[in-house]
C-alpha cells in the first residue's frame, strides 16, 4: 500500500461536531496522502475543515468515521493511552500563540516533552541547548518566555516541536502571531529543518504567502480537498 | 515525568502567585495553628500531671479495712471492722516478691486529745496532732522536708516535730541543737485520767502545722491507751497500708486481689485513669474547633485550585497536545495542592509551637508567682503531633485537590487550546 514512502493516508474520513440541535460537518470525506519529509501547507477559508484534520491527524481529535493512519498507527481506533504515547513521542505541536510555559526557561519549555517522557534533568538541558543552537537561540537558554520577542519564542517552540525527535511536526497557523518579517524568518527556519531533518511538517495557514514556502498545498472547502498543488521552486529561490 | 519534576513543576506554579498561593495556605495554617496549640496544651497539661503523680508513685497501692456493716444497735459504737490489716497481714505482704515495701500507718484521730510537753518546764505545752504520713503529697503544695534529723521516725519512742509548733513550745534554738531534746506527749481524757509518753526528738519538719510524726508502734500505744484496749493491734489492725508494688502491672492487680478480699483499695491509677479520660474528651473538643477551620481551608483551596486551573486552561491544552497523560495532569495539580495544605501545616506547626513557648513562659511565671510548686512544659508536642500536623496539611490539599485535579484531566485539548 506505499507505506514505504507515506507517512499518513486518510480514506474517507469524516468528522461530524453536533452544535445544539445543528450537525456540522468539519470533514466530509478526506482522502489525503502525505509523503515522508514533505512540507505541506493546509489552506482554506475558515470553517473548511483545516485545522480538524491537523487535530485528527494530531490524535488530538478522533474522526466520525474513517480511518487515518500516521506511521503504522491507525488513530481512529487506537486507545486513549495509544494516543498520548503518540503525541508525546512521534508529533510536534507548534501553536499560533506560542504556548510557551510562562514559568520555565527556554531550554525548560524545549525540554517539556522530555520530561513527560521521563528523561533525567541533565540529558534534557543537553538536549534542549542543542536544539536552541539549531533555531540560534543558543543564547537564550536561561531566559523566561516574557523575555523573549515573539519571533524568538516561536523558535523556542519549535525547539521543543522538534525535542521528541518526532516524524511529524503539525503547525497551526504558526506565523498568525507574527509581523511579516519575523513570519518569514520562522517560515524559512521550519523550510531548512524539514530539508535537514527529513522530518514531515503539515501546516494549517489562511496566508497564501506562508503557504507559498510549502512542498504541497492542499486546498480544503466545506470539509473536503478541493485541489493539491505542488509548488515548484529553483534551489536559489528558497535560499 | 518523575517525583521531582512534578514538585519542581508544582513549586515553580505555585510561586508565580506567590500572594494567592500564601493567603490560600494561610487558611490551612490557622486549622493546623489551632490543633497544635490546644493539644500540645492537652498533652502539655496531662503531662505535668502526671508528672506530680509519678513523683508520688503510681505503683502505690492504699489498703483501708472495712468497717462492718453498722446495725440500729452499734450505730453509736466505733464500728467493728470486717477485715483488719494485723501485723501478720503486713508481714505476709512484705514477704511476696512483687512487693517492694508495706508503711503500716494509724490515725491518731483529731478527738484524742494530747499535748506537747517539754519535762521540767510547765509553761512549754501546745495542743498537738498525730500526722499519719500517708504517703501521698498533695501535688500542689510543697512537701515538707527535714530541717534537721529525719522527717519520720525510725525507732519507736522517736518523734519528729514542725519547726512551728517547737517555736510555740519556745525552742526557738537552731533546729540542729534541739536534736536529741527530751518531748513528752501528755494525754487526757475526758473522764480524767491521764497519761504522759517520753520521746526523743530526733528530726523537725518544715511542715507548717502543729502535727508530731511517730512510729505506727507508738500512735497504736497512744490509742490503746484512749480507748483502754491494750490489744487494740491484735483486733483493730492499723488503719492503712501503704503498699508500693514492683511495678504498675501489678499494683492493677493487687488493686483487684485486695478488693476481693474486702478491703477497701486505692491506686493513684486509678485516679489518673479518670483523668485522662476526662483529657480525651477536651482534647477531641479542642482539636474540632481545629477540624472546623481546617474544613473552611480546604475549600478555600479547592476555590484557588478550580480558579488556578481556569486560568491555565490554555496552558493545560498545551501539556495535553504534547503528551501529558490524564494522569500527568491530575498528579500535577493534586501536588500543587497538597503543597499549599503541607506549607500551610509546617507554618501552621511553627506558629503553634512558637505560641506554646511564650504561652508556657507566663504560665510558669504566674505559678511562680502563686507560689505553686509546678513546674513542667505545659505546650509540649510530641512527636506525634508533628506528624499529625504535617500529616494533616498534607492530607487536607490532597483532598482539596481531588476534583479540581480530576477536571483539569478531563480537559479536552482541543477546547483548551482555543480557551482565551
Amino acid at each position: 500500500m506505499g507505506q514505504a514512502s507515506s507517512l499518513i493516508r486518510t480514506t474517507n474520513l469524516q468528522r461530524t461536531y453536533q452544535m445544539g440541535k445543528n450537525t456540522v460537518q468539519a470533514l466530509a470525506g478526506v482522502d489525503l496522502e502525505i509523503e515522508r519529509g514533505t512540507f505541506v501547507a493546509l489552506v482554506g477559508p475558515s470553517g473548511s475543515g483545516k485545522s480538524t484534520l491537523l487535530n485528527v491527524i494530531g490524535g488530538l481529535d478522533r474522526p466520525s468515521s474513517g480511518e487515518v493512519w500516521v506511521d503504522d498507527l491507525e488513530l481512529g481506533r487506537a486507545p486513549d493511552k495509544k494516543l498520548v504515547s503518540f503525541r508525546r513521542d512521534r508529533v510536534g505541536f507548534i501553536f499560533q500563540s506560542f504556548n510557551l510555559l510562562p514559568t520555565n526557561q527556554a531550554w525548560e519549555n524545549v525540554a517539556l516533552p522530555l520530561m513527560l517522557a521521563g528523561r533525567g534533568r541533565s540529558e534534557r538541558r543537553k538536549r534542549a541547548e542543542h536544539l536552541l543552537d539549531q533555531v540560534g537561540l543558543g543564547d537564550r537558554a536561561d531566559h523566561r518566555p516574557a523575555e523573549l520577542s515573539g519571533g524568538q519564542q516561536q523558535r523556542v517552540a519549535i525547539a521543543r516541536a522538534l525535542a521528541n525527535d518526532p516524524v511529524l511536526i503539525l503547525a497551526d497557523e504558526p506565523t498568525g502571531n507574527l509581523d511579516s518579517r519575523t513570519g518569514r524568518d520562522v517560515l524559512l527556519l521550519m523550510q531548512r529543518l524539514v530539508r535537514e531533518q527529513q522530518v514531515t511538517l503539515l501546516m494549517v495557514t489562511h496566508d497564501m504567502n506562508a503557504a507559498s514556502y510549502a512542498d504541497r498545498i492542499v486546498h480544503m472547502r466545506d470539509g473536503v480537498i478541493e485541489q493539491i498543488e505542488i509548488v515548484e521552486r529553483t534551489a536559489e529561490a528558497v535560499a | 515525568m518523575t517525583f521531582g519534576d512534578i514538585l519542581r513543576t508544582a513549586w515553580s506554579n505555585l510561586t508565580r502567585r506567590k500572594v494567592r498561593t500564601s493567603l490560600t495556605s494561610l487558611g490551612v495554617t490557622v486549622g493546623i495553628f489551632t490543633i497544635v496549640v490546644m493539644l500540645s496544651l492537652g498533652v502539655g497539661v496531662q503531662r505535668v500531671i502526671q508528672q506530680q503523680f509519678d513523683a508520688i508513685g503510681l505503683e502505690n497501692v492504699v489498703v483501708q479495712p472495712r468497717d462492718a456493716e453498722r446495725n440500729p444497735y452499734t450505730r453509736y459504737v466505733r464500728p467493728e471492722r470486717e477485715v483488719v490489716i494485723s501485723p501478720a497481714k503486713i508481714a505476709e505482704w512484705q514477704q511476696r516478691p512483687d512487693i517492694v515495701s508495706v508503711t503500716p500507718i494509724v490515725d491518731v484521730n483529731e478527738s484524742i486529745s494530747k499535748r506537747l510537753v517539754l519535762p521540767g518546764d510547765a509553761t512549754a505545752t501546745i495542743a498537738v496532732g498525730v500526722d499519719p504520713g500517708v504517703g501521698i503529697n498533695n501535688p500542689f503544695e510543697t512537701p515538707p522536708t527535714a530541717l534537721a534529723g529525719v522527717l519520720r521516725p525510725t525507732k519507736d519512742g522517736e518523734i519528729v516535730i514542725s519547726q512551728r509548733a517547737l517555736r510555740r513550745l519556745g525552742l526557738t534554738a537552731e533546729v540542729n541543737n534541739l536534736i536529741g531534746q527530751e518531748v513528752q506527749l501528755v494525754m487526757e481524757t475526758p473522764r480524767g485520767e491521764s497519761q504522759s509518753f517520753d520521746y526523743t526528738l530526733v528530726g523537725v519538719s518544715s511542715a507548717d502545722n502543729n502535727l508530731v510524726a511517730l512510729t505506727p508502734n507508738d500512735s497504736i500505744a497512744l490509742k490503746a491507751w484512749w480507748f483502754n484496749e491494750p490489744d487494740l493491734l491484735a483486733t483493730e489492725g492499723y488503719d492503712y497500708a501503704l503498699i508500693r508494688a514492683k511495678d504498675l502491672n501489678v499494683a492493677r492487680q493487687l488493686t483487684n486481689e485486695l478488693r476481693t478480699q474486702r478491703f477497701r483499695v486505692q491506686s493513684v491509677e486509678t485516679v489518673l485513669e479518670l483523668a485522662s479520660k476526662i483529657f480525651l474528651v477536651i482534647n477531641i473538643m479542642l482539636g474540632s474547633v481545629g477540624g472546623l477551620a481546617l474544613f473552611v481551608a480546604t475549600i478555600g483551596i479547592m476555590n484557588t485550585m478550580i480558579m488556578a486551573i481556569y486560568e491555565r486552561t490554555r496552558e493545560i491544552g498545551t501539556l495535553k497536545a504534547i503528551g501529558a497523560s490524564r494522569g500527568n495532569i491530575r498528579t500535577l495539580f493534586m501536588t500543587e495542592a497538597g503543597m499549599i495544605g503541607f506549607f500551610g501545616g509546617v507554618v501552621g506547626l511553627l506558629g503553634g509551637w512558637g505560641t506554646g513557648r511564650i504561652l508556657n513562659r507566663f504560665a510558669l511565671a504566674y505559678l511562680e508567682q502563686e507560689q505553686v510548686p509546678i513546674r513542667g512544659d505545659f505546650f509540649y508536642i510530641p512527636p506525634w503531633l508533628i506528624a499529625l500536623a504535617l500529616g494533616f496539611g498534607l492530607v487536607v490539599g490532597i483532598i482539596a485537590g481531588l476534583y479540581p485535579a480530576a477536571r483539569a484531566a478531563r480537559l479536552d485539548p482541543i477546547k483548551a487550546l482555543r480557551h482565551e
